[in-house]
């Protein structure tokens, strides 16, 4: 059994320490916000805040979390408020949107370090994550728009 | 779940709920119905339209969503011509084969590919919202005892200006009323008059895909469900000789182990658990399959020996006077051979699918996320031996299709069906990105060979392109085949060059062996036909001396809007102003009535061979734009995916297995390797044309031309690896 904590809720675990946390918050604890992607740490669907950290869920086992906070999606706003989940609406980021909550998480761990990334900045940090419908311009400026706002 | 399927809508309707019913027959909007009545009672009938007293407008959405955007662009359509208030309108999503809403383009059968739903339901959905608009009409002139003629809609509304009467459709849509249907189609919109055609309306799925909410296949859960994690067997067409599953079996949380057509199944409580007693099945193939005998290397060989063997049989993708005669009356001949390898979709969702078989076998209820309505509840019901009935289908929205998702016969769907049957529970079979690419089906590698005169003026005497690649269509959908063999617009799409006007012209497909399980792609033939036709013409121009706008323009002298493109995009790119360590080439390509004109800027490093594509400017004529911002995001889209397939995607067989595993040996376009896109679309028709692949085709061929801009060389081998490029430069 494994304790965590989610979104600021404590959640309970009941799958083997070496399960990757993506499988237990997507399928045991239903936060299907998270993606599979590719389970190799290669395209960053997974991306999950860890302490404020964009990691990738897929490859973190759940016996290694501990009392880090982490933080899907799910938990990024209550209610799609985020200043960069407003961005992405305004900015029409998403085609099919299956790597989004992944983009989106990963440019909330970079804000977080650097509020105001320039765009090469951007365009490095947002590397570790694919999206395959070439979103990637329209994630660049929203980025951008987002880092006008925090 | 949260998609609701008209019918089940209909039945919470009988209750009496009250409203319109806008039923659909052969031909298009049949009747309607008073939601209450009778009438709907007795019809087991789908609507394009329903309209609740309450106000909503729901509409049919007849297509798949697989990030194309079409999900609003198509009730959008039916919107503007019922003039609903966009606010009222709720999407519902066809779940069943229902050939009275299939796609025009694709003989009714409900499918989404080819960039066809806007176009292909244009007409259907502009009529069906008309004739439902008149029926309003009526009922408010029925009344107010007033004349039809003297009354006029607004958004959501009936409304008479003499007398300031005004009546909701929801409030026309309750009570009593006309229900019958003109005679003859409704009128339609002045196109002047749109107001949600060409707006900035926005998409609807966009804020369900900030905020994790968007349910894929991937994201269903139901109870009781278990997890399957299937082995394949590693060449196709070999098959179990033996297994031992003691060790699967023992593993925590494995339920069942399940024998497959092609593979073993590890069904289990969690997809961990399966995925690890997965790890722990130990099975014997059979090793005497023929695509033992299957590499990519060796294919090509085949299919360039095939291509540039002008004595072998061919069949005629378009032909235009006498290409043979014109080539060999030409003052000059050249020719060129371009390869191009096997290509994988890479869509983000790797395959998953959720199904639910009744204990006794007689009913199944599946959610996938797919192309088609058709052939997914077609496998269903093959399956499983019941009829379509028996099916209760949810289409997903898709986390990326680009044709991996059209087959006739879906493995994917098939295996969950199996596991839910064999366990008695529901099942979510979900692949790995390895299973995904290991037994993924691909663009097929193709090899072409062309031919073309030039005459003493620099002018094009006679034009042939061969291009020898299997039947896509006999593979991926043998129905389909049957009908329109030998003629496959899967693997010739592209080649028929018809923004050129070439009197002697001829497109021949020579079709090869299949060695490697092929399906549609973004852009299908056009993928690489249009690589191999536009890096020709650039030799073409060069070999006359012209200038490659002024070459291709005088192959459209009867293509002004073809014309203007090439004239925009040279003033997009600034191409009189050369940047020093860079190249610049332009390809014209497009897909179907599509066009589209690029310019690809690249640098080069080269000692390594690595290209970067540093700005890409695009001009296209799609028509008219439903959605404009969406077609600019299909258009940017298409061309960072034809980048990434320019550049580095390449998937490669040997003894009949697929030699990557993921990501990091299939390497796709990150954000560091992004051009700059500009991209300007074309006004001034009508009528919509293709927009999700239409960025593609054009890329390769640009970064080609590019290249030879900048080194003299040429890349006839897509794609342009790194050890490709270093070859060429001789180094
Ligand atoms: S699923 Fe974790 S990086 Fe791809
Ligand atoms: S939006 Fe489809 S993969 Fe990014």
């Amino acid at each position: 059994m494994t304790k965590l904590t989610i979104n600021g809720i404590e959640r309970v675990s009941d799958a083997p320490e070496d399960t990757p946390l993506l499988w237990v918050i997507r399928e045991e604890l239903g936060l299907t916000g998270t993606k599979f992607g590719c389970g190799a740490a290669q395209c960053g669907a997974c991306t999950v805040l860890i302490e404020g950290i964009a990691s990738f869920s897929c490859i973190t086992p759940v016996g290694s979390v501990g009392d880090s906070e982490v933080t899907t999606i799910e938990g990024l706003s209550p209610d799609g408020s985020h200043p960069l989940q407003r961005a992405w609406v305004a900015e029409q980021v998403p085609q099919c949107g299956y790597c989004q909550s992944g983009q989106i998480m990963r440019a909330a761990g970079l804000l977080a370090a650097t509020p105001q990334p320039d765009r090469e900045t951007i365009r490095s940090v947002m590397s570790a994550n694919l999206c395959r419908c070439g979103t990637y311009p329209r994630i660049f400026r929203a980025v951008e728009r987002a880092s006008r706002e925090v | 779940m949260a998609l609701n399927d008209m019918t089940l809508t209909r039945r919470e309707m009988l209750k009496g709920a009250g409203g319109l019913l806008f039923v659909v027959g052969a031909g298009g909007l049949a009747s309607v119905a008073d939601a209450g009545g009778e009438t709907a009672r007795a019809t087991d009938a789908l609507a394009w339209v329903r309209i609740d007293p309450e106000g909503a407008i729901r509409i049919l959405f007849p297509a798949t969503e697989m990030g194309q955007g079409s999900s609003t662009a198509l009730p959008l359509i039916l919107a503007e011509e019922l003039d609903a208030d966009w606010d009222d309108v709720v999407i519902e999503q066809l779940n069943r084969d229902d050939r009275r809403f299939g796609n025009p383009a694709f003989g009714n059968v409900l499918y989404t590919a080819g960039s066809s739903a806007v176009y292909g339901y244009f007409d259907a959905l502009r009529q069906a919202g008309a004739d439902a608009r008149a029926v309003l009409m009526q009922r408010a002139a029925a009344l107010w005892q007033l004349p039809v003629s003297e009354l006029r809609t607004e958004p959501s509304a009936v409304v008479h200006d003499p007398s300031g009467r005004r009546a909701a459709y929801g409030t026309l849509a309750n009570g009593a009323g006309p229900l019958a249907i003109g005679d003859r189609p409704a009128p339609l919109k002045d196109p002047a008059d749109y107001r949600l055609i060409g707006s900035a309306t926005p998409r609807r799925d966009v804020p369900g895909k900030t905020d994790g909410t968007e349910t894929f296949a991937i994201d269903v859960r139901v109870p009781g469900m278990l997890y399957a994690s299937v082995l394949r067997a590693p060449v196709e067409g070999e098959t179990l000789v033996s297994m031992d599953t003691a060790e699967a079996r023992a593993a925590a949380g494995v339920v069942e182990v399940v024998s497959l057509p092609d593979g073993v199944a590890v069904v289990a409580e969690t997809p961990w658990a399966a995925r690890r007693g997965r790890d722990r099945l130990s099975v014997t193939w059979t090793e005497t399959a023929a695509a033992r005998d299957w590499s990519d290397a060796a294919a090509l060989e085949v299919y360039a020996a095939a291509a540039e063997d002008l004595t072998s049989e061919s069949a005629v993708w378009r032909v235009e006077g006498d290409a043979a005669a014109a080539i060999a009356a030409a003052d000059r001949t050249m020719s060129a051979t371009y390869r191009s390898d096997y290509a994988y979709h890479a869509q983000m969702e790797p395959m998953a699918v959720v199904a639910d078989v009744a204990e006794d076998g007689s009913r199944a209820e599946v959610w996938a996320g797919t192309q088609t309505q058709s052939w997914t509840q077609r496998t269903i019901a093959e399956v499983l031996g019941i009829g379509a009935d028996a099916v209760t289908l949810h289409m997903m929205p898709m986390g990326g299709g680009f044709g991996r998702r059209t087959a006739l016969t879906q493995e994917y769907v098939r295996d969950a069906l199996l596991c839910s049957r064999a366990t008695g529970r529901p099942v979510k079979a979900i692949w790995t990105r390895e299973d995904d690419l290991k037994h993924g089906w691909f663009r097929p590698a193709a090899a072409q060979h062309l031919r073309a005169g030039l005459n003493a003026q620099g002018g094009l005497s006679g034009w042939q392109h061969r291009v020898a690649t299997p039947s896509v269509i006999a593979y991926f959908n043998p129905l389909r085949w049957q009908q329109v063999a030998p003629q496959d617009i899967i693997s010739m799409r592209g080649a028929e060059s018809k923004f050129y006007a070439i009197p002697d012209f001829a497109a021949e497909h020579v079709i090869t062996e299949r060695m490697a399980r092929v399906i549609p792609w973004r852009g299908i033939g056009a993928a690489y036909t249009s690589f191999a036709a536009e890096a020709f013409v650039d030799e073409l121009a060069e070999a006359a001396g012209r200038d490659p706008f002024a070459f291709r323009a005088r192959l459209m002298s009867e293509n002004p809007r073809g014309r203007h493109l090439l004239e925009r995009v040279r003033a997009m790119s600034d191409w009189d102003r050369r940047h020093p360590g860079t190249g610049r080439g332009l390809a014209f390509a497009g897909y179907g009535d599509t066009m589209a004109a690029g310019v690809a800027e690249i640098s080069l490093d080269r000692d390594s061979g690595v290209i970067r594509v540093l700005s890409f400017w695009a001009a296209v004529d799609a028509g008219l734009l439903v959605s404009p911002g969406n077609a600019r995001a299909q258009v940017e889209g298409g061309i960072v995916f034809g980048v990434s397939s320019a550049l580095r995607e390449r998937v490669t067989i040997e003894r009949g297995q697929v030699q990557q595993e993921n990501f990091y040996d299939y390497e796709i376009l990150r954000a560091d390797a992004v051009p700059d896109i500009d991209v300007y679309f074309a006004t001034g028709t009508h009528r919509p044309t293709q927009v999700g692949e239409a960025g593609t085709p054009m890329v390769a061929a640009a970064i080609a031309n590019a290249f030879h801009d900048l080194t003299g060389r040429r890349l006839r081998h897509m794609p342009f690896t790194p050890e490709r490029v270093r070859e060429a430069l001789g180094a």
